[in-house]
């Protein structure tokens, strides 16, 4: 028996028949050909033409333009720091409330508190929802008309500003985001709790250990890899916040955010390759996470 | 979860003070959380002329489901609903298969490039997506322009399509490839063994088990692909072709005072996904999971 | 670049279409041109976009459709479409598979896009419909670049200062009577003391606020000044421009504290539910005043905004024209200026008028004697000035309008004291815009 599986065995390193060579490729080509050419080079073509003028429509219209763009966005764009301030204070806030937020509500529900598997639910219905759908719903809620403002018993005429308040809108527009996020964490780490071992937690409870100290000393060293994973994919939605804020606002002038700026310049009525250069600083922005996701994910196989 | 432990009767009580507190807390929590959807569901349900005369906080004169009859007749939903199920579905399958053939060839055969096969298609998807916006439109026609005809992929389902395809097959590849390394080696052996051939290996020994993954991930893929609302704003200009989250921007503004039936049809334009969760809620978790930890 | 061409000489505009009556039929009938043409379009399809407008736009473009089918056998296919998205996306519609047909914007909207391309050269069409506009609509329709038409003129409304007449006693004063600045401030002061808003914006689109901005220049500055500006030969950081800021800065205690919260529609709204005074806006929001009743349009007035500067009077008028275009991408160009030519022909702007639109057509054949008091009051207010705009964002170029002045105006209602710093910006963008 054995012998006959050794030669087997030894037969089968050998390479594969042609047409094994040739079903492997198109299994890998085509997929692989398909995000090259939907992804990458568009990118490519971005940040190519992220040093020129252009107006979107005629090819013979391409002007070499250098760094002139990006010139123009640093230095004459006060648009530009806004929106990078407000995409920093959304990671702040992601990082330091959100995702903790998340976290600790997925720990409290996990130590089994009363019907739970009700609130997993109700906590995770709204990342369920369309940001079409959600913008709608928190228009009811917050526009003059809406239900805030009636009950502070204001119509439209005396609706208070919060759409365009920029002392207000931040807090709303980062209220709304994680309303969605928190559910999504929540539920990531969950999963995650599951897999620690309870008979780690009973140990430290036996020994007299708070569930405080439980948390920080047992269970977040053993989340670690789902630590990372999660502080790495805020950073990414951070970044990336867009579908919320078009809904609401369409333009980005009230609430800037890179994302929008890029639409605003790359599409429409006045199309320059501004936008183009706004997406490659996004891109700059993004890739010290996309790495770090990488490393940490693929760490053995780096190895 | 906590079993019997041995603490002081004291520190239990506290404790089951201490968790009743929690719990009424994230009860209240709840229903607050989940209040402005309430909101929105008790607004599709009163009719315009109730709100008009007496106020959104009137007592209920009326309840009723004119508004979802209206929503359905006058948007046009159904014919939008179709949209989004004629670019939903198969976004998710061209993706599952997709991601499950590039996971089965990093990890059932070795290969140097695999690893890079797998950084390029997890890093892709982690691109921010306004990079390609405008060059994937140009290419669309450009490409139609080549055969002839411009709405071969702009304006068309099957470009629509394919760009989803595009942007998820690098999280399916790289949750399917997690899993598809827990699959033992030895089945793979075996198969060789008994002389299959690539597509038999991969058609017949391995795509079944791959089945819980795939479940698990169609789920989470389905609620992602469906409730994507900006390609189709870009790639569609006929707008009867849109998938309802884009037809609700065109609605959004048609009926801006009419609340009532914005939000029935934002109440049936939600219904899919939320469906879907309750039904399979099993199956979305399985799937988030699968994602984010490994093995 | 020369946009300052695209503006009309308003008296001739005026002239035109208060001759009114008899004549005109003639020369608008369809491309009387060849059978092939006719033969052409029976049975073809042609597509047309509705943009914006609910249920009295999709009823107005019902109209006119069905007259089109009728009279040439030709099937029109209609959609209405959100008119943000399609101009936000209009470059990428355009050059993708748009449909035939729509409604559009003279200025630098249909020139630009014109001149690249994008639009149907509709020269051959306004030669059709020519004997029947006047010399300034076919002016304002023609690319000065190309000198081309890209567009038919058909519509145009003032912006000026409405109100409802039953409200005379709530503004505290008439607004027929305000003769300069002072009466004007005396009379948002008097309103805003009833309770209601002395002055509504709804900033929140980023376009609205150009209205006033453009008026308050006109009227500091006079018209010449202001397209200068609008053009670059006239910098924002001139201490005429400052200016107007002064005054524009005076208007801001008077506004509804959430104009950052709300667009067009919602000042509209602040109208219809008679929260406001008087309000400075386009004319085009009668139509929904007539959908939601009689009663509500016929309350309708608009007067010009009060004179500033006695240099200037009230010469000059923001009114934008707006008409038909042809995508030249469509898949059925010819049917698609059959079909535009329709619209701007008296049986189809007829037809128009019968489903509910109150616009102004600039066409002569239309007779103005039977125009209701609110339209006849829109002539008057056209009439008392002698040089139209078209509006900030069809006056300037696309790429600094809207990114950049829009913005900015914006920036300068949150927080007026800044206005130095934002126009040294806003010239400073203007000097980095690239040759177009």
């Amino acid at each position: 028996m054995t012998t006959a599986a050794t030669v087997h065995k030894k037969r089968s390193r050998r390479s594969l028949s042609k047409t094994d060579r040739f079903t492997l490729a198109t299994f890998i080509g085509i997929p692989t050909l398909l995000q090259v050419i939907l992804l990458w080079v568009p990118a490519v073509v971005t940040i190519i033409l992220s040093f020129t003028y252009w107006n979107g429509v005629r090819l013979k219209d391409i002007h070499w333009a250098g760094i002139q763009n990006y010139k123009n966005i640093f230095f004459n764009n006060p648009l530009f720091y806004q929106a990078l301030k407000n995409n920093g204070i959304w990671l702040l806030f992601f990082i330091l409330i959100a995702t903790p937020l998340g976290i600790l509500l997925a720990y409290q529900i996990d130590r089994g508190i009363k019907g739970h598997a009700f609130y997993e639910s109700i906590y995770y219905l709204p990342v369920v929802l369309s940001l079409a759908v959600i913008g709608i719903i928190w228009n009811f809620m917050l526009q003059p008309g809406g239900f805030v403002q009636g009950l502070m018993g204001r119509d439209i005429g005396n609706a208070i500003s919060i759409w365009g308040n920029p002392k207000i809108n931040t807090w709303v527009i980062l209220g709304i985001a994680s309303w969605r996020h928190i559910g999504y964490i929540m539920l990531l780490y969950l999963s995650g709790l599951k897999s620690v071992d309870p008979a780690l937690k009973e140990a430290a409870a036996i020994d007299g250990a708070t569930d405080w100290q439980i948390f920080r000393k047992i269970i977040l060293p053993t989340m670690q890899p789902v630590n990372i994973i999660i502080v790495v994919i805020t950073l990414i939605e951070s970044l990336r916040a867009f579908d919320l804020v078009y809904i609401i606002y369409g333009s980005p002038t009230i609430f800037p955010l890179l994302n929008l700026l890029v639409f605003q310049n790359f599409a429409g009525q006045g199309i320059s390759m501004k936008g183009a250069a706004y997406a490659v600083i996004l891109l700059v922005l993004c890739i010290v996470p996309i790495i770090t996701y990488l490393r940490i994910s693929f760490k053995e196989d780096l190895k | 979860m906590s079993t019997g432990v041995v603490q002081s009767a004291e520190y239990r009580n506290n404790q089951k003070r201490k968790d009743t507190a929690i719990s009424t807390f994230i009860g209240i929590f709840a229903f607050v959380w989940i209040f402005p959807i309430l909101w929105t569901v008790w607004t599709s349900l009163r009719p315009y002329n109730d709100i008009i005369s007496y106020g959104i906080f009137s007592w209920p004169r009326h309840i009723t489901l004119v508004n979802y009859f209206n929503a359905i007749r006058e948007m046009h939903i159904g014919v939008y609903l179709m949209n989004s199920l004629i670019v939903t579905v198969p976004s998710v399958i061209l993706t599952l298969f997709f991601g499950s053939l590039v996971a089965f060839v990093v990890t059932r055969y070795q290969y140097k490039f695999n690893l890079w096969i797998l950084l390029l298609f997890t890093a892709g998807n982690m691109l921010p997506i306004v990079l390609t916006y405008i060059p994937v439109f140009w290419m669309f026609i450009w490409v139609g322009e080549l055969f002839g005809n411009r709405n071969l992929l702009y304006n068309n389902y099957g470009g629509l399509i394919l760009v989803h395809v595009g942007f998820q097959v690098g999280f399916a590849t790289f949750v399917l490839s997690s899993y598809m390394k827990t699959i033992p080696k030895e089945i793979s052996e075996s198969a060789k063994i008994d002389g299959a051939n690539v597509f038999r290996h991969y058609w017949s020994v391995i795509l079944p088990l791959l089945r819980p993954a795939l479940a698990a991930l169609s789920v989470l893929m389905t609620t992602w692909i469906y409730n994507e609302f900006f390609w189709a704003l870009v790639l569609m200009s006929d707008d009867s072709k849109r998938p309802i989250t884009s037809a609700l921007r065109r609605l959004q503004g048609q009926y801006v005072t009419d609340f009532n039936l914005l939000a029935a049809g934002a109440i049936i334009a939600a219904s899919p996904t939320v469906i879907m969760f309750f039904v399979l809620r099993k199956q979305f978790i399985a799937g988030l999971t699968l994602g984010s930890t490994k093995g | 670049m020369s946009e300052e061409k695209n503006v009309l000489s308003r008296r001739s505009v005026i002239k035109g279409a208060a001759v009114g009556g008899a004549a005109l039929a003639a020369g608008s009938t369809l491309s009387a041109g060849s059978a092939d043409a006719a033969t052409k379009l029976k049975g073809s399809t042609v597509k047309w976009t509705t943009r914006g407008g609910g249920a009295t736009g999709d009823a107005i473009a019902k109209a006119v459709n069905d007259a089109f089918t009728k009279k040439t056998g030709a099937k029109v296919v209609a959609q209405q479409v959100n008119s943000d998205d399609f101009q936000n996306n209009f470059a990428q519609i355009m050059q993708g598979s748009p449909d035939d047909a729509f409604g559009w914007m003279a200025g630098y909207r249909s020139n630009h896009f014109g001149e690249m391309g994008l639009l149907a050269d509709l020269t051959r069409e306004i030669g059709h419909l020519k004997a029947g506009l006047p010399a300034a609509a076919i002016k304002g329709a023609t690319s000065p670049v190309s000198k081309k038409p890209y567009i038919l003129p058909t519509t145009y409304y003032p912006w000026g200062l409405h109100y409802r007449k039953s409200m005379v006693k709530d503004i505290g004063m008439n607004p027929e009577n305000i003769g300069n600045w002072d009466d004007f401030i005396k009379m948002a002061t008097l309103t805003q003391k009833k309770g209601l808003v002395g002055y509504s914006l709804g900033a929140k689109g980023g376009w609205e606020a150009m209205g006033t901005f453009d008026i308050l220049n006109a009227r500091v500055n006079g018209y010449k000044y202001h397209i200068d500006l609008l053009n670059g030969r006239a910098k924002w950081t001139d201490a005429r421009t400052k200016e107007t800021f002064k005054y524009f800065a005076q208007l801001i205690p008077f506004m509804n504290t959430n104009f950052m919260d709300i667009s067009w529609d919602g000042m509209r709204d602040l109208l219809l539910q008679k929260k406001t005074g008087a309000m400075m806006m386009g004319s085009w929001f009668a139509n929904d005043f007539k959908a939601k009743s009689q009663a509500d349009y016929d309350d309708l007035w608009v007067v010009p905004f009060p004179e500033i500067n006695p240099k200037f009077g009230v010469d000059t008028i923001d009114a934008p024209l707006d008409g038909i275009s042809v995508a030249a991408n469509g898949k059925n160009v010819s049917g698609g200026k059959a079909l535009a030519e329709f619209w701007a022909s008296p049986e189809g702007i007829a037809a128009a008028v019968k489903a509910g639109d109150t616009n102004i057509y600039v066409s002569k054949s239309f007779d103005t004697s039977a125009y209701d008091a609110f339209n006849k009051q829109k002539l008057a207010v056209l009439a008392a000035a002698s040089n139209i705009m078209f509006f900030l964002d069809r006056d300037a170029r696309g790429d600094f309008a809207g990114p950049v002045v829009g913005p900015a105006i914006q920036s300068f209602l949150q927080k007026p004291a800044d206005i130095n710093k934002i126009l040294e910006n806003v010239q400073a963008q203007w000097d980095a815009l690239p040759k177009q």
